[in-house]
């Protein structure tokens, strides 16, 4: 059941309605955003239930199960809870900046979603320089990192803003040379165009091998420290400095830092399926549940590791990054360009 | 070594200075009788062949009532031998030398015992609160004539 | 670390004492140039109940409870070694059947305790799995503990002079299912943690002790063994009956974290040994010798030490004779040593590692507050 031909026939009525070209497109525009918002808002509340599910079958345990039906209710219930709690803001922050960094953090997050495809012609916006839009714009999460931990004017929260600052830094330039890599191959910036390329399933990239994998591991391990957790969670790391960044936060602001993380997930998962999954394609069902279907096996995946893996150390991070995963990415962009230029991988 | 080859031995080292006392029939319990001759005899121990004591396990005073007493628990790990021995010394003037040059491990020991029973301890260096809170000024606690207007006793049991 | 003419300082952060990863309630003053530590000092004594103080008012079987709490994750431990001290200063002897026991509750607290070791240290490195399946194999031998005695926590069960009651019917079947899925089940905490090279990262070369350090800083226990030192009090100086198992003693020789949670891993598996040799060999009789209520021991004084997870748990007792209460009582617990020894661990080192260490030595705060 494809909704794009309901979103035409919507489009249609509006431009038939007598308004002017503008008012159509403003219109358009801004219903477009509140409904891509509101689906976003939902696919939060599911993924915080659903993390804690996961962790607790993981962990031998049930997880939530007294509010609904396995505790569907679960996350409604907390963020009722958290909309109730006083905003609590020391004197002594430096306000302009503590007040706008969950919300940076937030519009960051959600703005990425303009040219992410949800499924076929499903998609707000498909600028040409799509990919690139996406990871200038998921950048400015580490303004907001900073600002929150500036802001909060405690020696933890200043260590935590600036290691989960250079942390994100340092894996951004891997995850850029991996995409690079399925870029060349694409011979497009834009979402669309990446994953009409992949209209085969030996046409995926992750098994044109061998640029492919190698590309889609740096990918996962750069996108799981790009999204703060572990094993690079060192920013949160309670154990460790008694929770980074957002130790000042409380209330909707912290909703709003916890919301942006789980809507990152989905993001990087989201760019994952469509730069080397093939995106919406698949027989037999309707291109968005496909596109569901592969984001959330990569968001489970990223749910794995977060349960079984203990984390690393800072330095180690960034040896990790700096020294291994760099180079990697490097000969891996070369042997992409080879391969396309060869010609003989062009299946 | 058994309880007589220990007796032995360390009356050879320091005659007159060491003897086994009565309860020592239960495990080597020795006496040192002056407490001036504590460091010497530690080091002794510590660098003798067939003693070898490299190891402390335990540093603790003791208020019987009339004097105060130290007891140090000594083993030696490659002998296998382990005994104890004590210092007795009166109220006044309560202070011992420090033996952290032997075995480190008396640092902490000996602050506490200081915190708690007053006993002062010479070359010791860092001799700050340890247990008690920093601002406690009810004297030495373990001491058994120490009273405080909230220190209950237990009623005697038949 | 410093560049010629770059005028760096020196800060001071606070570590605790309300923090998530010292294992109670324990304070670090950090000295730190930039991540690496010059100089630690522990500040101890939030927890400090005066136990020994209590002691001195209570009777020889009321003074079992009090040390209960001394070190709660062995409770057992710290019942046998003041019954032990108190038995020696009596000259009582021990029925067969209350020894075989004993030596099962200690060995099965040991399995406790070291489970929730491996569940705290997984936890302080970031591993939240491991912690919940340590639980779920602690959660059997807590009931069996409740079956025996009643408690899950602080047992009171080791009484001066025999145990506090006898096993009932179902122990023995429930305790055999136990140990038949123990081993495979510490296999699998092997497959999640000891391979793992994030682990291994976080662990090897860390807070290395080396054997001179060990001995000279009194510590004992796994973490001695860590360092290359072959002592064991269960074999060396031996007390109850553990000269009749076979079991054997496990040695490394780095002496850095990842080798204190070897031996840790390998000691769980040779304690469940010892409880099945022992089951076997469990004699019938009685379990506690003539009333010890009002035990009166004869004056003496006398130090025994056994070995606790933690280390050499020892307790000194001096009796003035024919009197119900002990003169004195000292305690003297594994973790007081390495806490002792952990500021020399810790220099050079970053935050995260104090963490590491503190988690691999095992220490817990009541021990050494008392």
């Amino acid at each position: 059941m494809e909704i794009a031909g309901i979103f035409k026939y919507l489009y249609e009525l509006l431009a038939g309605s007598g308004l002017s070209q503008t008012w159509v497109d403003i219109i358009a525009l801004v219903a477009a955003a509140v409904m891509v918002f509101g689906v976003l808002a939902l696919i939060a509340l599911f993924l915080v239930w659903w993390e804690r599910k996961v962790s607790g079958h993981i962990q031998q345990r049930f997880g939530p199960m007294m509010t609904g039906w396995h505790g569907w209710r679960q996350t409604v219930a907390d963020a009722v809870k958290l909309l109730q709690k006083e905003d609590i803001t020391p004197s002594a922050v430096d306000r302009p900046v503590f007040y706008w960094a969950p919300i940076i953090c937030f519009v960051a997050a959600f703005a990425a979603y303009v040219t992410i495809p949800f499924g076929k012609e499903l998609i707000v916006s498909d600028l040409n320089i799509g990919i690139l839009f996406i990871i200038a714009i998921t950048t400015f999460t580490i303004i907001s990192l900073l600002m929150a931990g500036w802001g909060s004017n405690n020696k933890y929260a200043l260590l935590g803003g600036m290691r989960s600052a250079a942390q994100v830094v340092s894996y951004e330039v891997p995850m850029v040379v991996s995409v690079l890599a399925v870029v060349l191959f694409a011979g497009s910036l834009s979402m669309v165009d990446i994953v009409e390329s992949q209209a085969k399933i030996y046409q995926w990239y992750i098994f044109r091998l061998p640029f492919g994998p190698i590309a889609f591991i740096i990918y996962i391990i750069a996108a799981t420290a790009e999204t703060n957790r572990t094993p690079f969670d060192i920013p949160e790391a309670e154990q460790e400095l008694v929770a980074g960044f957002n130790i000042e936060y409380s209330g909707m602001k912290f909703a709003m830092f916890f919301l942006a993380e789980f809507v990152n997930m989905f993001t990087v998962s989201a760019i994952g399926t469509t730069l080397f999954l093939g995106g919406w394609q698949g027989p037999l069902l309707p291109s968005w549940i496909w596109f569901f279907i592969k984001t959330l096996a990569l968001v489970f995946v990223f749910m794995l590791f977060r349960w079984t893996y203990p984390r690393l150390r800072v330095d180690q991070l960034m040896e990790f990054s700096w020294k291994f995963l760099l180079p990697v990415a490097f000969a891996n962009l070369i042997l992409a360009g080879w391969m396309k230029y060869s010609g003989w991988f062009n299946w | 070594m058994d309880r007589d080859e220990l007796t032995k031995h360390l009356t050879e080292l320091f005659p007159d200075k060491i003897e086994l006392l009565e309860t020592g029939k239960i495990e080597p319990f020795f006496l040192l009788k002056n407490k001036d001759d504590l460091v010497a005899f530690c080091k002794a121990i510590n660098k003798d062949e067939k003693l070898d004591i490299d190891y402390l396990c335990c540093l603790g005073g003791v208020d019987t009532g009339e004097r105060f007493e130290v007891v140090y628990n000594v083993a030696s790990m490659k002998k296998r031998i382990r005994f104890d021995f004590k210092l007795s010394f009166k109220y006044d003037g309560a202070e011992v030398d420090s033996v952290q040059e032997i075995w480190p491990a008396a640092n902490w020991y000996e602050r506490e015992m200081w915190e708690l029973y007053g006993i002062n301890i010479r070359n010791h260096g860092n001799l700050k609160r340890f247990l008690l809170p920093d601002d406690w000024d009810q004297g030495y606690p373990m001491l058994k004539n120490w009273d405080a207007p909230d220190f209950k006793r237990m009623p005697e049991v038949e | 670390m410093t560049e010629p003419g770059l005028n760096t300082e020196e800060f001071q952060v606070n570590m605790g004492p309300h923090h998530p990863s010292t294992h109670g309630v324990c304070r670090f003053i950090l000295t730190m140039d930039g991540e690496e530590i010059v100089e630690a000092e522990p500040v101890i004594g939030y927890l400090h109940r005066a136990l020994e103080k209590i002691c001195e008012n209570r009777t020889y079987q009321q003074c079992i409870p009090v040390l209960d709490r001394f070190e709660y994750c062995t409770s057992m431990s710290c019942n046998e070694a003041f019954a032990l001290a108190a038995e020696k200063l009596g000259g009582l002897e021990v029925p067969e059947r209350a020894e075989y026991l004993r030596v099962i509750m200690l060995e099965l607290n040991r399995i406790a305790s070291h489970l929730i070791w491996f569940g705290t240290t997984s936890l302080d490195l970031g591993a939240i799995t491991p912690f919940l399946y340590g639980f779920r194999e602690r959660e059997d031998i807590l009931d069996l503990f409740e079956m025996t005695c009643g408690q899950r926590l602080t047992y009171n069960y080791i009484r001066v002079g025999g145990v506090a009651k006898d096993i009932p019917p179902e122990f023995i079947p429930k305790c055999k299912q136990f140990l038949d899925t123990f081993d495979a089940k510490v296999d699998d905490y092997e497959k999640v943690l000891t391979e793992n090279p994030i682990f291994i990262a976080r662990n090897k070369d860390v807070g290395v002790m080396s054997a001179e350090l060990a001995i000279a800083y009194g510590v004992s226990g796994p973490s001695l063994r860590a360092s290359g030192v072959r002592y064991d009090i269960r074999k060396d100086d031996p007390y109850s009956i553990y000269d009749r198992f076979k079991f054997n003693i496990p040695v490394t020789f780095n002496g850095d974290c990842y080798d204190r949670y070897l031996i840790r891993i390998a000691e769980m598996r040779e304690s469940a040994k010892i409880v099945r040799q022992a089951l076997e060999q469990l004699p019938e009789g009685e379990i506690a010798g003539k009333s010890t209520m009002n035990y009166k021991p004869p004056a003496g004084e006398v130090y025994s030490r056994i070995e606790n997870s933690r280390g050499e748990m020892g307790v000194y007792i001096q009796s003035p004779g024919k009197v119900k209460k002990p003169l004195r009582v000292k305690l003297r617990g594994g973790s007081y040593n390495q806490l002792e020894v952990m500021p020399e661990l810790v220099k050079g080192h970053k935050i995260a590692d104090v963490v590491a260490i503190m988690a691999s030595l095992d220490i817990i705060l009541p021990e050494v507050d008392r």
